[in-house]
């Protein structure tokens, strides 16, 4: 896109080159002081100049981060939990979109609606009650219960995106596999789920996002180490090491760095899948 | 064809699982609010039914409508402050190219891959009066005093920059992907028509971009509205309540004032206010886009 | 059904606790568990039936699974190590136990408690003998009763049962006899030229010399609101003497909190708010941050209860300040009516048994282990973690740390001992308003009247 900065001067150039680079200063600059004092001594933090230098690295804070706050543990349940939650909304936002958009029955629109209702539900709303479900159902402090929020709430989102792309997949393939003898649930699986490839993309990465992060329910509804995810760790570590500021830190960064690894390794796909999902939406 | 598209039971078996969903992770759980909203249950013990108390008191509940006018606020520092920045940095970093433009989209976005449970914690370190980052940038440009960041004065835009700079991201990507989305025959014309930069984003970028811009206005109004994690952790509502918000409100009185009949009252409303807004913010969008 | 859901879960559980114990002595470590779920199928058959309603510790050698639920979630440190070292001994004594422990620090362990209370709660919780705290939850019936009688030997304070009980029965047990008090790192007094105020007036020139020098005077954790409420009724503790008792159960009573007493109180602690005697930012801050501040010589004093006494052993503490950290108890006010020896004091924190508890009788086994006069009470001691509810004279080395021999002083020269503390005196709801309020009216955001009303209000 030359022509665009065909008049500019490059002083101009440099300036906006400024700009820009400051936003990015603005936006990491807090994540490298977190990983810079978490690697000081406590009262290393008591100082007044932006970074410290620690006298030793204190790589043991990490090992209490490490080995105190569980993360092996937590880590592996929030990889299954996402992954699992994934699985689901995808599997069922295909179907559901699929029997919406492309099966002929008098209440697709009405369906559709209520499904889409999700979106609009605020999801802390549904703390107490589902708190107080789970309990006499004896899910609290299981999987489900973090499993079935996470699905339900991703679902509208995800059920959306496939019906639109859905919509661009011409009828024609499917039409061959009925004349080909294939019923429904392998026209499904077989022949339209390869042909959505990016939604399901946007639709992981977009219910990914969501609930790697997500701790309030996780908060709420468990109670003992068996399912806790990582963003928990940070809530029960910063009690833990009240006074340990600098273990407070490494736990932090320990907590953060799994999604920011992956994210700066599959930043392109993610940002597009991310971008495809917001436009859709 | 027609006949196995419209086949009752395999319809019914595609669409259960989803409903089946709903039912029982969204819908029996607002019945069972809206239950618990007439009685006066505190948690334990009997429940007994009160009718409208509940409502009656929240009519009057100042520290609700507080909640209501800080969401209203962090909308409007969303649409006033973050997204008029992200809007123009989305136009730049498109006019880059490059090994950079790849670099500053991932960097901007990288707050965004991380917990709010971690970036809660890691703003009340910045904010600390006595050792935090944002007073030691102050005072590394000469300034000497202590600013207090989340007094009661202060607390609501304090929540509302970690907000932003945790968002920006996002919101800037969406522009970004928008920007990228235009025709580029479009700028091609204005070139040759010898229009600067400037004139070209607001002649052409700018109302191409309407659209994007209305989604993205709808969800910052929502996010605002919906607005909890942060809280919950950076300030807990306070001091007093000057941060307080809907979602953060009816937990404290649910499971810390033993009130949470009245708790439950209080998410049946908010449920309600979020689909009126949701509907509103929708009506009017679409009646815009039909003109 | 759901019983029977119950029963299974909790045969799973006690057999996995078994093969557990074996690898792991440490039941927090929560691969314990995790680890023999698997393996542990062919075996639920054989304990069919211990998830029964009622599992006796008689039945001894058959796997039990206790779960403690506790606000200490530091286990190296002061009173939460003091609890996990209990625990470690219990379970090598009885190998046939495993205990869980979940542990979140105080606001969250509130939170959860009454989540928790709804449907089902652990064996052995943590509670506080305060109506704020205790009058909903035995309402509720959710705590089992405890037999008065078999702790007759344990050496309890005279009247410090008395929060736990309700309608002459008991339902909990005291840990700590609590004294707010103002902790205050002497070598930077002695190195200041500092004295120990011995009025209230001193007090306040104090701490505007010390703020003078640059230094916080006192590191206040208000974020949480309840360390403030503690404070508040410290001073009036000075205003209004003995009566304190009375001035607040009749303000609690009545929603009228207008008693000159309560207002001057009020109008104190918003005066030195004011006179920035706290940290800048007090209001938001929180239990850790306040600490910090003290325990890294940022701040010169730290207004907090006994239980702080085990900052003296603290290994996170720097040594030159964890060393030099002595006490005082807020002076008396030229026209209070409290001296110098009445003290803000009560018995707060404690512990008791789940009255669902499936295995009722093994918690309170252990809760009576726990109890044993050379178990809490002494560990603490030993530890430095403040004084308990036991009469602890016996374990006196001459090697406590000097902080605690100041507190012993403290507690020993008492001519009166106020109870519960204000927060605390009426139901959770007033609670919940007067530690958000006191936020307001100490940063000048609410007016003292408005305080008041608004605190009046949530009474009712």
């Amino acid at each position: 896109m030359e022509y665009a900065g065909k008049k500019k001067n490059p002083l101009s150039k440099v300036v906006l080159f400024i700009v820009l680079l400051m936003i990015a200063v603005v936006q990491i600059f807090p994540l490298i002081w977190l990983v810079d004092f978490s690697l000081a001594s406590s009262n290393e933090m008591f100082t007044s100049g932006l970074l410290v230098i620690p006298e030793k690295i204190q790589w043991g804070n990490y090992v209490k981060a490490f080995v105190d706050g569980n993360f092996l543990l937590y880590l592996k349940n929030s990889l299954l939990i996402n992954f699992l939650a994934v699985f689901f909304v995808i599997i069922i936002s295909i179907m559901a979109a699929f029997a919406c958009k492309r099966m002929q029955w008098k209440l697709s629109g009405v369906v559709q609606t209520i499904l889409l209702m999700g979106m609009m539900i605020p999801i802390h709303a549904t703390l107490l009650p589902n708190y107080k479900i789970y309990n006499a159902l004896n899910l609290t402090d299981t999987i489900w219960a973090l499993l079935i929020p996470y699905v339900a709430f991703s679902l509208p989102q995800g059920m959306f995106l496939m019906g639109s792309f859905l919509e661009s997949v011409p009828k024609e393939l499917e039409e061959a596999a009925v004349i080909d003898g294939c019923g429904i649930y392998r026209i499904i699986f077989i022949i339209v789920t390869p042909l959505l490839k990016a939604s399901i993309t946007t639709v992981s990465i977009m219910t990914f996002l969501n609930n790697w992060n997500e701790f309030m329910m996780a908060s709420t509804y468990l109670s003992t180490p068996k399912w806790k995810t990582l963003p928990f760790s940070v809530l029960e570590f910063t009690g833990e090491y009240s006074s340990n500021y600098a273990v407070q830190f490494a736990v932090m960064a320990l907590t953060a760095a799994p999604a920011v690894i992956v994210y700066i390794i599959l930043n392109k796909h993610i940002t597009k899948g991310v971008a495809m999902g917001a436009v859709k939406g | 064809m027609k006949k196995m598209y419209s086949n009752k039971l395999v319809i019914f078996s595609l669409v259960l699982p989803g409903l089946l969903v709903f039912l029982f992770a969204i819908l029996a759980p607002i019945c069972l609010s809206v239950y618990y909203g007439f009685t006066d249950y505190s948690g334990m013990g009997e429940a007994v039914w009160v009718g409208l108390e509940n409502y009656k008191t929240l009519a009057h509940d100042t520290k609700f409508f507080i909640s209501l006018k800080n969401s209203l606020l962090l909308a409007i520092g969303f649409i006033l402050i973050q997204h008029p920045i992200a809007i123009v940095v989305a136009a730049v970093l498109d006019k880059l190219q490059g090994k950079a433009e790849g670099f500053f989209r991932c960097v901007y976005f990288i707050p965004n891959v991380i917990s709010v449970a971690v970036i809660a914690y890691l703003w009340k370190f910045i904010y600390n009066p006595d050792f935090g980052l944002l007073n030691n940038v102050l005072k590394a440009f000469g300034y000497q005093g202590q600013i207090n960041w989340l007094s009661a004065d202060n607390a609501i835009w304090a929540v509302l920059v970690v907000l932003i700079w945790h968002g920006f991201g996002w919101g800037m990507l969406i522009y970004y992907t928008g920007i990228k989305n235009i025709d580029p025959v479009l700028y091609e014309a204005a070139a040759i028509d010898g229009a600067d930069s400037k004139t070209t984003f607001i002649r052409i970028t700018l109302p191409l971009m309407v659209p994007v811009i209305q989604v993205n206005v709808t969800m910052a109004i929502i996010s605002a509205l919906k607005q909890m994690e942060t809280v919950y952790l950076l300030t807990g509502g306070g001091p007093g309540d000057r941060t307080q918000f809907a979602a953060n409100y009816l937990y404290q009185q649910a499971f810390k004032a033993f009130r949470y009949g009245y708790g439950n009252a209080i998410g049946v409303v908010f449920i309600i206010i979020c689909l009126v807004v949701t509907v509103l913010l929708n009506q009017v969008i679409f009646r815009q886009r039909e003109d | 059904m759901k019983k029977k859901l119950v029963a299974v879960m909790m045969t799973a559980a006690m057999t996995a606790g078994m093969l557990a114990g074996c690898g792991s002595k440490n039941a927090a470590e929560p691969q314990s568990t995790k680890t023999s779920d698997t393996d542990s199928a062919a075996e639920d058959t054989t304990s069919e039936g211990a998830g029964g309603t009622e599992q006796s510790a008689e039945t001894a050698g058959e796997a039990v699974t206790l779960k403690i639920f506790s606000n200490l979630p530091d286990r190296k440190n002061g009173q939460g190590l003091v609890e996990q070292m209990i625990i470690d001994e219990y379970m090598a004594e009885n190998p046939n136990v495993t205990i869980e422990v979940e542990a979140l620090d105080e606001e969250a362990y509130k939170t959860k408690f009454k989540a928790y209370s709804m449907d089902g709660m652990p064996d052995v919780v943590s509670i506080w003998g305060q109506p704020s705290f205790l009058d909903e939850v035995l309402e509720a019936g959710v705590l089992a009763e405890l037999n008065e009688d078999d702790y007759a030997d344990y050496g309890f304070i005279a009247g410090s049962l008395e929060g736990f009980k309700k309608d002459g029965k008991l339902y909990g047990l005291p840990r700590n006899t609590d004294i707010q008090i103002i902790y205050y790192n002497q070598k930077m007094f002695e190195d200041n030229g500092w004295e120990v105020p011995s009025t209230y007036e001193e007090y306040i020139t104090l701490c505007q010399t010390i703020k003078d020098a640059g230094i916080t005077p006192v590191a206040m954790d208000g974020g949480d609101g309840w360390p403030m409420a503690c404070y508040l009724t410290d001073i009036l503790v000075k205003v209004a003497g003995t009566d304190y008792a009375d001035i607040v159960s009749n303000a609690v009573a009545s929603g009228d909190f207008t008693a000159p007493e309560i207002k001057e109180a009020t109008q104190l602690l918003v005066q030195a708010a004011e006179a920035g005697v706290f940290q800048t930012g007090y209001d938001t801050q929180d239990y850790g941050t306040a600490q910090n501040l003290f325990t890294n010589g940022q701040a010169a004093m730290f207004a907090m209860g006994s239980w702080e006494c085990s900052m003296a052993l603290n290994e996170d503490i720097p040594e030159e300040i964890r060393t030099n950290i002595r006490a005082f108890t807020l002076p008396p006010m030229a026209d209070g009516k409290g001296g110098a020896n009445d003290i803000a004091a009560w018995n707060g924190g404690g512990y008791a048994v789940s009255a669902n508890s499936e295995i009722k009788e093994e918690a309170i086994k252990f809760l009576n282990y726990m109890y044993q006069p050379d178990k809490l009470s002494k560990y603490g001691w030993e530890n430095g973690v403040g004084m308990s509810a036991q009469d602890q004279s016996s374990f006196m080395t001459g090697n406590e740390t000097e902080l605690q021999k100041q507190v012993v002083d403290i507690l020993k020269n008492a001519t009166s001992v106020s109870g519960t503390p204000i927060n605390d005196c009426g139901p959770s709801a007033f609670k919940t308003a007067i530690e958000s309020e006191i936020q307001s009216v100490s940063n000048g955001t609410e007016s003292i009247d408005d305080f008041l009303a608004a605190i009046g209000a949530a009474c009712k």
